[in-house]
């Protein structure tokens, strides 16, 4: 429940954001450069005034629209109209299985009741939906739970348990709140698709790409944050191009040149055996030491777990 | 027959790629891409046109014999019938 710092109708925080027609003309100036799938996400996409200016001026783009909510906000009379306008996927981030860990974690008396109610009202609109978790130390005990509630309304369910700082750099209880390496890798080892790609992997040798940004990030993908700078992912603030400024096409080159400019990764994880098994990006680095390049201690220690597991 | 209005066609690279922008998302969740000849044959379906109509265009388009065109274009169409893209 991002927005849980800032309260709905907080004004600084309103003034900062884009306008739905700045929106809606970035996603025409996107969709011109071939911009073909859009993620809205906050925060909580629909505390935005002008969500559904903003959803009915860029579906008929031709954009595959993805939106992820924390579903609360959704009536049925919202998800009457967004059906107006469907995206392409919506998912849906649970925090429990039950009203008691769902609110220890959002910290809002009535929101689980309020986001059951989100995801009825969107499916009685045929909405595509996914409903997905992070998994947390409060909330692991309901991850079947979870599972199930997802299997009863019909819908597929995820569950990620990497916890990242916060991206504003603010203190965070993050290392209270994620599991230990040895439960993230013994739980990941429970589901089949996830430790048969590890098993594979092994066994073809795979090494792992020797780019430091190795996956999508600068290449194909960006963030638009919501005061309008443009960035390479979502948890990282660079470079900060501004395309209502310099037009779409030349943030976008700002975008994909510090990307091909950044440093190599460090010497240590150059040499590190065990970097098949490890999820570290620039992005982590930078939001667990500040850089862009070195090693994450609790990644090190996912990576040799895992190791344990698939190529003792 | 002619197609749907609600679906558009974009070239993102080297792909011919059919988006659903209303309702049909609904009922079609996924991504069409077409081939060079199936773009053109989309973008003639923007009006009304018989399938011999269809063909003889692709056959002078593409320089193909009239008899290969007349089943690529009952093959093309009816594709898009089963997949609901157009309408007669």
């Amino acid at each position: 429940m991002c927005y849980i710092n800032n309260p709905p109708k907080d004004s600084a925080q309103l003034k900062s954001e884009l306008s739905a027609e700045q929106w809606i003309l970035l996603g025409k100036e996107a969709v011109d450069n071939g911009m073909l799938f859009l993620l809205l996400t906050g925060g909580e996409p629909l505390l935005h005034p002008g969500f559904f200016q903003i959803l009915e001026g860029l579906k008929p783009l031709g954009i595959l629209l993805i939106l992820f909510t924390n579903g609360t906000l959704i009536t049925k009379e919202v998800a009457k109209r967004i059906a107006q306008s469907p995206p392409y996927r919506i998912e849906i981030t649970l925090y429990g299985a039950t009203e008691k860990t769902y609110e220890a974690v959002t910290r809002i008396p009535g929101s689980y009741a309020q986001c059951l109610a989100g995801i009825e009202a969107l499916l009685e609109q045929r909405l595509p939906l996914l409903l997905k978790t992070t998994i947390t130390r409060q909330n692991v005990g309901e991850l079947e739970a979870m599972r199930q509630l997802a299997h009863s309304f019909g819908v597929p369910f995820i569950g990620s348990w990497l916890l990242t700082e916060r991206r504003d750099g603010a203190p965070s209880e993050v290392k209270d709140c994620r599991l230990s390496a040895r439960e993230c890798v013994m739980l990941e080892a429970t589901d089949q698709i996830s430790a048969t790609e590890w098993q594979e992997a092994v066994l073809r040798g795979e090494k792992n790409s020797e780019e430091n940004f190795y996956c999508l990030a600068g290449k194909s993908t960006f963030v638009i944050t919501p005061s309008g700078e443009m960035n390479i992912c979502i948890d990282l603030p660079f470079p900060s191009a501004k395309p209502l400024e310099i037009g779409f096409k030349s943030a976008w080159e700002e975008v994909q040149k510090f990307v091909d400019t950044a440093p190599p990764l460090s010497p240590i994880c150059q040499a590190c055996e065990d970097r098949i098994f490890c999820p570290r990006c620039p992005a982590w680095s930078y939001l667990e030491n500040g850089t862009l390049t070195e090693p994450v201690p609790y990644l090190c220690e996912i990576a040799k777990e895992r190791r344990k597991i698939y190529a003792p | 027959m002619r197609r749907k209005v609600n679906f558009l066609l974009r070239k993102v690279g080297d792909l011919n790629i059919l988006v659903p922008i209303g309702q049909e998302v609904l009922d079609l969740n996924a991504v069409i891409t077409l081939n060079e000849t199936g773009a053109y044959l989309w973008e003639l379906l923007e009006e009304e046109r018989s399938a011999e109509e269809l063909a003889i265009a692709l056959s002078e388009e593409f320089d193909v014999d009239i008899a290969q065109a007349r089943i690529d274009v009952e093959n093309f169409l009816k594709e898009l019938r089963e997949t609901g893209l157009v309408e007669d």
